[in-house]
């Protein structure tokens, strides 16, 4: 990000235009945006998570930055990318890269068990992937690591909800209702199948390890694109990769990521949209990025710049991304939807009523959402 | 002696002035501000819109059953760890509180956990409570597992896993009671114990009619201080259970916390925190009242 943007400066020299990074660590982030903005001391541009861009916009801290990007351009990004950015209609970030879930699988370890990948951009049905535990199990090889171990709230609703999604479900109402519709009976069902991996000890509920896949005690990895470079350095050959296991018809992937937005303190937006256009531009912004970082680019364009993206892992990212890709709920109340989303995941997974769990987020958001709208 | 008396009177002002200054800065002024904003809609990214709407925010937090248990859970929590930390500290002051060097070294390893970061002891205590899985077995299963007992999901179960972070906090904590309780214990009279001994009290008399009494004041101050310091629980659960299971480690700063950088209600979390801090001001006048009755 330094070299972008010392790259940036050295471009721009002649005209005096220069980009200053600001660097915090990510749990301070809310805090140091909100005195930013209380203070009216916001920097022209902003780089924040996907699902927070409907926060910004609510707070009425973003502008529309369409009219900086020609339509050919905004047509090279992938349309999970402009989903995320927009908001009601209208288009407020856009980022240089996207992530991608995937069910990573070890070759070997699959074939000792005698279970049968499924071909190549192919994903299992959940009882394909239950099956294929059960087998795994039965070989006294440890299944699957679906992560429960991580502290933060974000991981449950990025790498589980897509299983919702695939069998029809929501997490939130266009108009903005939660009761009823995060705690439908779809979704019950969906949370009563899937904390079945850990009712029959398929997946580990509290793991210590955090890569147990790497580090060759599990069969399945159930994660997302920033394991795949450590993943083909472990395994090689033996690494196989498909789309997250499904509950309906339809494959559904997660994605989403860290995008630019331009704020509202922006005081020339025409300059400070030139570092946006620099830092979503194929060769100025995503190839160093993605480079960096081993994401999945943002615009189809870019893919030219990058061979490894047209055979899997890598090229499953992709295909992900041009086909199953769903941005999560684009809603003012995200941070708290997350919150409460991921509590009634994790009790879930340890044994507690998934209706009971769904209907106390979703109490607890539907409050949120009233409180707003000044209907407690 | 005449000129000392002559010193102006903005002198004594202009001493105080930069403590003044810190004090109303960094405490008076955020206090009145967030009194401020507990009667408002106040946004944490929207905080020059904030419209007044007087009590609502008390009104509406008192009724909130979620407000609540985090209330309950914390004031459990407290009652778990006040009496068997002051008490545990109180015993093992007792038991090293020995003129030897060598007991020094162990005096250090109980005051230890309290240099150590919280979040570093909450990463090590969640692996200590691991649940049985395969050959991953956290130590406090397997040591009751070689006692005959069945393993437990310490932090996993609502019913276990508040008491769990007691008993790690207490494990924390206890050090410091301890260095309290020690300096009283060093300060008594010997002439005192040394007659009390003569006299033929036992270790259980010399105790309750010689230690005991004269330790009041030291006891009265290590309950009233961890009152206080288990009502500001956060750390612990935040990092080990993330207030969960099903909400049953949510301590008041956590909903605080939440309140304010997840859900961006400024207002409903400065009610909170005006909430929070009526509660420790009570508590503290109530350690000044009982600490006043006991000396008189």
């Amino acid at each position: 990000m330094r070299a972008m943007a010392a790259a940036f400066n050295r471009a721009h020299d002649e005209e005096g235009l220069a980009v200053h990074l600001t660097f915090f660590p990510d749990f301070q982030y809310t805090e140091k945006v909100s005195i930013a903005s209380a203070a009216h001391d916001l920097p022209d541009v902003l780089a924040l998570d996907g699902p927070t861009v409907a926060q910004f916009v609510d707070a009425d801290l973003l502008q529309p930055i369409a009219r900086y990007f020609t339509d050919e351009e905004l047509a090279d990004f992938a349309p999970t990318i402009r989903a995320q950015g927009t908001v009601d209609g209208t288009l407020y970030a856009l980022g240089a890269f996207d992530s991608a879930m995937v069910l990573y699988y070890d070759r070997d370890l699959l074939a000792q068990a005698g279970v049968t990948p499924p071909p190549d951009f192919n994903g299992w049905t959940w009882d394909e992937f239950l099956a294929a535990c059960a087998r795994l199990k039965a070989a006294s090889i440890d299944p699957v690591a679906m992560h429960m171990d991580d502290a933060g709230d974000e991981w449950y609703t990025y790498a589980f909800s897509p299983l919702i999604w695939s069998a029809g479900g929501r997490l939130i109402g266009d108009d903005g209702r939660v009761e009823g519709v995060l705690n439908a009976p779809g979704n019950v069902t969906v949370l009563r199948r899937w904390a079945e991996v850990f009712a029959r000890d398929y997946a580990a509920r509290a793991p210590i390890d955090p890569n147990p896949f790497g580090n060759g005690h599990t069969a399945l990895d159930w994660t997302g694109h920033w394991m795949a470079r450590s993943h083909l350095a472990v395994k090689g050959e033996r690494l196989g990769a498909m789309p997250l296991p499904r509950m309906g018809d339809r494959p559904v992937a997660a994605c989403g990521s860290w995008c630019w937005g331009l704020t509202r303190d922006a005081r020339s937006p025409d300059l400070a949209a030139l570092w946006l256009r620099w830092v979503t531009d194929p060769v100025r912004g995503i190839e160093p990025i993605i480079g960096a970082n081993g994401a999945v680019p943002a615009r189809r364009s870019a893919y030219a710049l990058f061979p490894d993206y047209h055979a899997p892992p890598f090229g499953l990212f992709r295909h992900l991304q041009e086909t199953a890709g769903h941005p999560r709920p684009r809603t003012p109340f995200y941070p708290t939807l997350t919150r409460h989303f991921a509590a009634a995941l994790r009790d879930t997974a340890h044994g507690a009523d998934p209706q009971e769990c769904l209907n106390r987020a979703a109490h607890q958001i539907q409050n949120r959402v009233n409180r707003h709208h000044g209907s407690p | 002696m005449k000129q000392r008396l002559t010193i102006p009177r903005i002198v004594p002002w202009l001493f105080l002035a930069p403590a003044l200054l810190l004090l109303g800065t960094f405490a008076l002024f955020p206090l009145l501000r967030g009194a401020w904003w507990s009667l408002t809609n106040a946004d944490l990214l929207r905080t020059d819109a904030a419209v007044w709407t007087g009590a609502a925010n008390y009104s509406e937090l008192l009724s909130d059953p979620r407000f609540r248990r985090a209330f309950f859970n914390t004031a459990c929590f407290a009652l778990m760890v006040v009496p068997v930390q002051a008490t545990l500290a109180f015993f093992l002051a007792l038991w090293v509180n020995r003129p030897e060097r060598y007991w020094r070294w162990l005096r250090t390893a109980f005051f230890l956990p309290i240099i150590v970061s919280m979040p570093v002891l909450a990463v090590l205590w969640t692996m200590l409570y691991q649940p049985l899985r395969g050959g991953q077995t956290g130590l406090i299963n397997a040591l009751i597992g070689s006692i005959g007992l069945p393993a437990q999901e310490w932090l996993q179960q609502p019913h276990l896993a508040l008491p769990a972070i007691a008993f790690m906090s207490v494990w924390q904590g206890v050090g410091f009671q301890m260095m309290i309780f020690l300096a009283g214990l060093q300060s008594l009279s010997r002439a005192q114990l040394e007659a009390a001994r003569i006299d033929g009290a036992g270790a259980f008399q010399r105790l309750r009619h010689v230690i005991l009494p004269a330790m009041r004041p030291s006891i009265i101050f290590v309950m009233t201080a961890t009152l206080i310091l288990s009502f500001r629980l956060f750390a612990q659960p935040y990092l080990m259970t993330r207030g969960g299971p099903e909400d049953a480690t949510l301590s008041i700063i956590q909903f605080i916390y939440e309140t304010t950088f997840l859900g961006r209600e400024l207002g409903r979390a400065s009610a909170g925190a005006m909430l929070f801090l009526l509660l420790v001001a009570g508590l503290a006048l109530l350690q000044r009242a009982f600490a006043r009755e006991v000396r008189s």
